[in-house]
């Protein structure tokens, strides 16, 4: 049972695929009901219930009320009259962030700082040809990164100008594989709900046949078939048009 | 007609049913070797050494951050990571910022411990889901483990179960394991593991793992598993190379829509070429 309702409900989320559509919405707004639901649930069942709930009203720690009082005041911003109230538990957790930045500011960056300082010599002390060039590579794609984003005096000088070019481009490197990352993110996301599919629903529950190699080769047949006439019919459908000039 | 041309003008929906197609193939065969088994990247063998090095005595903490959507990429990481503590008994807690997260990694632990025959409350803990301020609570697990996490996930006091009863604060901590989708690394190094020198490995999906390379350069991460490719290659080296899982199927798929891009990619440009040369109207046309 819950087989077919997770098939059933990625195929109703994967019409979107086809064209937004009412089928794709039900099922959209049924997965963020029961999450939000669900998170509701599992806050007051794992975190509100054993931190707050249980040690305030069984185990005499009365003065976890004030939590309450505290949490409740971030609601008066609702009324314009009382939002002051709002305000100071807003003010509170500013303050608590910004005193944190500094922290994490420090924590984070300059150890990274430190080891852009890199030696020409391994961790032994040694000094390759491999580990030389490594190093000038990065120095050369750092100086030229940092000299695209210095903007204290404008870039005239062919130097500069050519530097920050060259940084620039290597940028557009780091981004391209960002972007490579994230489709391949984003194909292995789908390939989890293929795998359920396959794996759990088709074989697990509708065909125990499924299991045998044949059965395979008998469908990606006839889904080739499918394929090549939907192609041939959008293909016929939509002539390619000679341009006018 | 020239199907160049004809590759101008393609319905993109007919793309959806190839990649469905292509994907399909390796999740149906289900090969038993991994893919390029003998490539270990240096970031997981560095995560796959501190987890081996966690000394007697201390515990792994498992910070997952992720939930439904990104299950294909970190639940394999997980997975793995479970596999190789429950085999080198080292003992672990699970800790779920994600309020589905919570529910999903709690099936995955006691699917894992069923086939390792592990015990819960003995080798794992669940702490179940946390909310509030997660840099308080980050911060505060390190000085009093028991105050913060007073219970498990189902509302059993720590103290009863042995695998956490005699952790006190983070001299108790071997690691911090984050399984992120949305990226926790900037609590756990400022708040936890910098200050009090212990080591993190990061596991992020694989969009995010690029920018994590500083970190690792810096020492900031004692190493890395960067998406499910990262959790292959970890199976690799917990000696389960040889095994069909949904890691190693999910990889194989990976590298057959990698190809798939890249022959549309150049089948796109040499059919946009081709048509401009002939005078023909390339680029696409509006659907749906």
């Amino acid at each position: 049972m819950s087989a077919w309702a997770g098939a059933l409900c990625i195929f109703g989320i994967y019409t979107v695929l086809y064209r937004e559509n009412k089928c794709y919405r039900l099922f959209e707004h049924i997965f963020i009901g029961m999450y939000a639901g669900y998170t509701v649930y599992v806050t007051w069942a794992q975190v509100l219930k054993p931190k707050w709930w249980d040690p305030m009203t069984a185990e005499g720690q009365w003065f976890l009320i004030f939590d309450a009082i505290g949490g409740s005041m971030f609601y008066f911003i609702y009324s314009r009259k009382h939002a002051w109230i709002s305000r100071v538990v807003f003010g509170l957790f500013m303050g608590f962030s910004a005193g944190g930045i500094f922290r994490e500011y420090y924590e984070t960056y300059f150890p990274q700082m430190g080891s852009s300082m890199k030696s020409f010599a391994t961790s032994t002390g040694a000094i390759t040809l491999g580990h030389v060039f490594s190093v000038i590579v990065f120095y050369v794609i750092f100086i030229a990164a940092m000299s695209y984003f210095f903007f204290s005096f404008e870039h005239k000088h062919p130097a500069v100008t050519s530097t920050a070019k060259a940084g620039r481009w290597f940028l557009m490197i780091g981004f391209g594989a960002m972007f490579g990352s994230t489709v391949m993110g984003r194909m292995t996301l789908f390939i989890g709900r293929l795998n359920y599919l396959i794996n759990v629903w088709i074989k697990g529950t509708v065909l125990p046949e499924a299991h045998y190699p044949a059965f395979y080769i008998v469908v990606g047949v006839v889904l080739a078939v499918i394929a090549a006439s939907v192609a041939l019919y959008f293909s016929f459908r939509h002539p390619v048009k000679k341009t006018e000039d | 007609m020239n199907l160049l041309y004809i590759l101008q003008n393609l319905d993109r929906r007919i793309l959806y049913v190839a990649v469905a197609i292509v994907l399909s193939v390796p999740l149906i065969i289900r090969p038993w070797q991994h893919p390029a088994k003998d490539t270990i990247f240096p970031e997981v063998r560095q995560a796959y050494d501190t987890i081996n090095n966690v000394p007697k005595g201390k515990i792994v903490l498992l910070s997952t951050t992720w939930g439904a959507g990104t299950k294909a990429e970190n639940e394999p990481q997980l997975e793995a990571l479970m596999r190789h503590m429950f085999k080198k008994h080292i003992k672990f807690a699970i800790l779920a910022w994600d309020a589905g997260g919570s529910e999903i990694t709690w099936q995955s632990a006691q699917r894992v411990a069923k086939a390792t025959h592990a015990q819960y409350g003995r080798d794992y803990v669940h702490l179940g889901f946390k909310t509030g301020v997660t840099i308080a609570i980050a911060s505060g697990l390190g000085e009093n483990f028991q105050q913060v996490f007073n219970v498990d996930r189902n509302g059993t006091p720590l103290s009863k179960l042995p695998a956490v009863s005699y952790v006190k604060n983070y001299k108790q901590l071997g690691a911090v394991v984050d399984i992120t989708s949305t990226g926790m690394m900037g609590v756990w190094i400022p708040y936890l593991t910098m200050p009090k020198h212990i080591p993190l490995i990061y596991c992020p999906t694989a969009v995010m793992a690029v920018s994590a390379y500083p970190y690792l350069d810096s020492k900031q991460l004692s190493g890395m598993l960067n998406g499910v490719m990262g959790a292959v290659q970890y199976e690799t080296l917990i000696g389960r190379g040889g095994v069909a899982t949904d890691a190693s199927a999910t990889s194989w798929a990976l590298s057959c829509a990698h190809i798939y891009i890249l022959l549309l990619i150049v089948l796109g440009n040499l059919g946009y070429l081709a048509a401009k040369r002939a005078g023909v109207s390339p680029g696409g046309r509006r659907i749906g």
